[in-house]
């Protein structure tokens, strides 16, 4: 064996050794389990974080505890590596999709905007067009006893089967004395968006009184 | 040999199948009312009304017969069944006015009057209960109060009324050959119930216009629709769906009609309570408080005496509602205008006023609309009748 | 023969209509009026005679040969807007003045159980002022958070006097304890009046701090209770209900043991709260508690935290503005503890009494709802 050979030949068992006892350490394996693409971005990770587009053009990963701008030690880069070649080769595996994780944050961002709007307009009695100082929250805390898991359901006031949104129209235009909204209202559809979340996992039960 | 074993076979195949067919339809003795009752009467059922309800409706105890039918109506018309000979059920609940009889309250021998406005005949099976309080659950029950009510037919007794029934041959044989037997009370409340579940109403244009014909009804009269079932809070009472055409929930409200004019509410209820502890409170005296001024504005009281059936009364129909004015329990308002404006104005404040009743804020064009619907319920045999037809 | 399909469909009508009528012939009218004229003397012997206008009979009392010694009157939780923007509120609160002035005898007082206002506005406050001086029987008043937050009760002590407060009456020791505090959440905020009255008024948004009878409250107890002879009854008023229910709407008391343990060692202990709307009955140790029906609206019950002796009232027709609200009477028997009557508008009335607390609720058991929340 030459020199250079017993140079690479340490390198490697250096390296390795370093591997391994990160890999006791937990930190290798978590590195892998955060399979950045399908994280969500934490809150508040900011363009700091060293940020590695793959080759593939599209795909980015991010490395959270490095920076960018940052040199890194032979073994980080090692492990920088290892998740780019794994990052990639799960890309690699799946099927193409025209759905972007920007389409996903996009989706996420509305349905929470929407909620909020219904949260929103939930409490106002104003902002639905009210006219008595009744707001939906005063008799619904927490939309309790809106049930909408029960929907279409008979509604006694309507005395047909009825959708949720026939029952907020009949709230608005009763206790609150306001005028209906259009069933296809942005309002309509943030109040339903907030009053089937506040009821999320509940089983689906149409017609139960 | 052959021909014999032949034979045997054919005699056992006739056993093993045409027998037991045979068998099956003599079980099934008289042929089942239901063919009876559908195939007879429920042509007759008008568009609107539900037949399988129509039927499910029919007690058990008095299925519908063209005989049956046609003696009940006789008796219905039949004056003779009063004890002055001037009364009969058709004198308040006349064909022509789509079975009531225009007036305020009724009016019955020597002019007596009661306490309360005659409701309709037509669709009148469909009550869960009978009368404005629901003093009677079936029409067989119903039948038998007016005769010998002394402000209505006024007989003294049913055994009375019997009599002078038993004293028509005519009316002995019919009455054998439908129900195979004698006169008795019963029988002719049940001939009278009969015939009375033959006067149906539907087939008005708001029937056409649910079954999809949208020119059936004007556009006002549609705005009506939406009204009525909107702003103007009826329907919520005044129940209407596929299921219960009926514009009515069965339900008995106090929406304050007749508390203006009682003054003494507090005594007569004390008075009623007096009856409960003295056993004096028998379903004829029900009967005859009910139609006695005063004491009828207990409503729904007199039957069950629970405190929130104070000043309670059935919610009435509406189909037919263009003809069977004045309106109310008490025949107060004379005109559809009158009934909305009052039920526009929150109806009459007391202290067991229905909580459904509030003021509705309706414009003037929005009571127009209303009335104008309203008008669209109004049954086209009714109509018939009204203009003169023959029963 | 009649085709097959027919045939099973009749069979079901047949069935139904069978069992309809089969109902029906065992009730013909004789029977039905004697049932229900039964019924009606049932009523009046379990004393479920409303405090109403129409009062029937007198007072029944309970199962025990106890006479209840006095009897008041209660209207709660008006939650008042100006006339010009709601009308509902005001109109309830009429008919339950009405009611209180149409019981005879007449209670020996009403007693307010807060939230007269329902965002603490000076003219809400003198609206229900006018309104109570209606009443004819002597009035106590209870102050509620509604009433109290937009100017830290200063309107309301100028109309009503201190927030805290007791009184002897007929061997019973009344205390009035003010039990809506709330430690400062508006401050770091910087929050208005206003914005901090809207807040409190929010029972579902979770900004406000959790009610308490306070440091300063828990003295004045305290004091109070050391005249207090251990063998005479106490009825405690509070708007909040002096336990832990249901923290998310603060149906709470944040220091409801620190106050309980006060009451533990006295012989008997009512407690009569505001703030939940609702039929509510409860029981811990010696102490019994029972909420007072709001004349506005009524609560659904929350999804947990529902004390085992409470029977619900049946959930409220929202199209009927009356329902699931009332006033009520609070009967107070000599030895201690109550009958609580629900003066419920829409329903008939119901008593919890005594007998059923005493007994943990194995006795004299209120009638359940047909539709409970769920």
């Amino acid at each position: 064996m030459t020199k250079k050979h017993l140079k690479f030949f340490i390198m490697g068992l250096l390296t390795l050794g370093a591997f391994v006892l990160l890999v006791v350490l937990g930190k290798v394996g978590s590195y892998a389990e955060q399979s950045p693409q399908t994280k969500e971005l934490k809150k508040g990770s900011s363009s700091e974080n060293l940020v590695i587009p793959l080759c593939d053009g599209k795909t980015q990963i991010e490395i959270p505890d490095a920076r960018a701008g940052e040199a890194l030690s032979p073994e980080k880069a090692m492990k920088v590596a290892l998740m780019m070649k794994e990052a990639y080769a799960k890309e690699q595996a799946k099927q193409t999709s025209k759905w972007t994780k920007r389409d996903r944050l996009i989706w996420e961002r509305e349905q929470k905007r929407v909620i909020e709007e219904g949260n929103r307009l939930f409490h106002d009695w104003k902002a639905i067009g009210g006219t008595t100082g009744i707001s939906c929250d005063m008799c619904h805390p927490n939309a309790s006893n809106t049930h909408a898991e029960t929907y279409p359901k008979f509604q006694t006031q309507l005395k047909r089967v009825s959708t949720l949104r026939d029952m907020i129209n009949w709230c608005i235009e009763n206790p609150s004395k306001g005028k209906p909204l259009a069933l296809d209202d942005p309002k309509m559809i943030a109040l339903e968006a907030y009053i089937t979340n506040q009821r999320k996992g509940t089983p689906l039960a149409p017609g139960k009184h | 040999m052959k021909k014999k074993l032949l034979k045997r076979k054919l005699y056992l195949l006739i056993v093993i199948f045409i027998l037991p067919i045979f068998s099956l339809l003599l079980l099934h003795g008289n042929p089942d009312r239901y063919a009876q009752a559908s195939s007879k009467f429920r042509k007759n059922i008008p568009q609107g009304i539900p037949a399988d309800l129509w039927e499910m409706l029919i007690p058990e105890d008095n299925p519908m017969t063209e005989e049956k039918v046609a003696l009940g109506k006789d008796l219905y018309f039949d004056k003779r069944l009063s004890l002055d000979n001037t009364v009969s059920c058709a004198t308040c609940h006349d064909p022509k006015l789509a079975f009531t009889d225009a007036k305020r309250v009724s009016e019955g021998v020597r002019g007596k009057t009661g306490a309360r406005n005659a409701p309709t005949v037509l669709n009148s099976m469909f009550n869960v209960e009978q009368f404005w309080d629901g003093r009677s659950i079936t029409l067989e029950d119903q039948a038998k109060q007016p005769l010998i009510n002394p402000v209505e037919m006024a007989m003294p007794t049913h055994d009375a009324v019997v009599d002078k029934v038993k004293k028509n041959k005519d009316y002995v044989e019919r009455f054998q050959k439908v129900f195979g037997g004698p006169v008795t009370i019963d029988n002719i409340a049940k001939a009278i119930a009969a015939f009375e579940r033959t006067q149906l109403s539907g087939d008005s244009p708001f029937d056409r216009f649910m079954a999809g014909d949208k020119s059936a009804i004007s556009e006002p009269a549609k705005n009506g629709w939406e009204l009525f079932k909107g702003k103007a809070r009826c329907l919520t009472c005044h129940e209407f769906n596929a299921s219960s055409p009926f514009f009515t929930d069965f339900k008995y409200h106090n929406v304050g009609v007749g508390m203006k004019a009682t003054k003494n509410f507090e005594e007569l209820v004390r008075k009623i309570q007096g009856m409960v502890q003295k056993g004096t409170l028998t379903e004829k005296a029900i009967d005859e408080l009910a139609l006695t001024e005063g004491f009828s504005e207990l409503g729904r009281f007199l039957v069950t005496r629970q405190p929130k059936d104070l000043g309670a009364f059935k919610t009435s129909t509406l189909r037919d509602i263009e003809l069977t004015g004045p309106y109310m329990h008490d025949g107060s308002l004379k005109t559809l205008r009158e009934v909305i404006e009052f039920y526009n104005k929150g109806g009459e404040p007391n202290p067991n006023l229905d909580g459904g009743i509030r003021k509705l804020d309706l414009t003037e064009k929005e009571i127009s609309d209303l009335v104008e619907y309203l008008k669209t319920l109004t049954g086209d045999r009714v109509k018939r009748l009204a203009k003169g037809e023959k029963l | 023969m009649l085709p097959l399909k027919w045939k099973k469909s009749d069979e079901k009508y047949k069935k139904e209509r069978a069992e309809f009528f089969n109902a029906i012939k065992h009730l013909d009218r004789r029977t039905f009026l004697k049932v229900a004229g039964m019924a009606g003397a049932v009523f009046a012997s379990k004393g479920l005679i409303p405090p109403h206008s129409f009062q029937l009979i007198d007072m029944v009392h309970a199962k025990t040969d106890e006479k209840p010694g006095f009897r008041f009157a209660y209207i709660s939780d008006t939650h008042l807007y100006e006339r010009k923007l709601n009308e509902r509120f005001v109109r309830a609160m009429m008919r339950a003045v009405q009611d209180v002035n149409a019981l005879d005898p007449q209670p020996d007082f009403v007693f307010f159980g807060g939230d007269l206002a329902q965002l603490g506005q000076a003219g809400e406050l003198e609206l229900g002022k006018q309104i109570l001086s209606e009443v004819k029987a002597p009035i106590r008043m209870m102050v509620g958070e509604h009433d109290w937050f937009l100017d830290m009760g200063e309107k309301w002590q100028q109309l009503f006097g201190p927030s805290q407060y007791s009184f002897d009456h007929k061997g019973v020791h009344f205390i009035v304890l003010m039990s809506v505090n709330e430690k400062d959440f508006w401050t770091e905020r910087k929050m208005t009046p206003m914005e901090r009255m809207m807040t409190v008024a929010g029972l579902d948004n979770a900004l406000q701090s959790r009610f308490e009878v306070g440091k300063e409250g828990q003295e004045w107890l305290k004091k109070d209770l050391a005249k207090v002879p251990k063998d005479k009854p106490i009825v405690v008023f509070s708007h909040s209900p002096l336990y832990k229910y249901y923290k998310p709407w603060n149906f709470w008391t944040e220091d409801a043991e620190a106050v309980q343990k006060m009451l533990f060692p006295y012989q008997s202990v009512t407690v009569i709260h505001g703030h939940t709307h609702q039929m509510l009955t409860n029981r811990i140790k010696n102490i019994h508690f029972h909420g007072m029906l709001s004349t506005a609206w009524p609560w659904p019950y929350p999804p947990e935290g529902l004390p085992k002796l409470t029977v619900q009232f049946d959930r409220p027709d929202p199209f009927d503005e009356a329902d699931g609200n009332g006033n009520g009477t609070v009967d107070v028997y000599q030895k201690g503890y109550v009958d609580k009557h629900y003066n419920l508008w829409s329903k008939n009335p119901i008593k919890v009494t005594k007998t059923y607390l005493e007994s943990w609720g194995k006795e004299s058991i209120p009638p359940a709802p047909v539709f409970a929340t769920y």
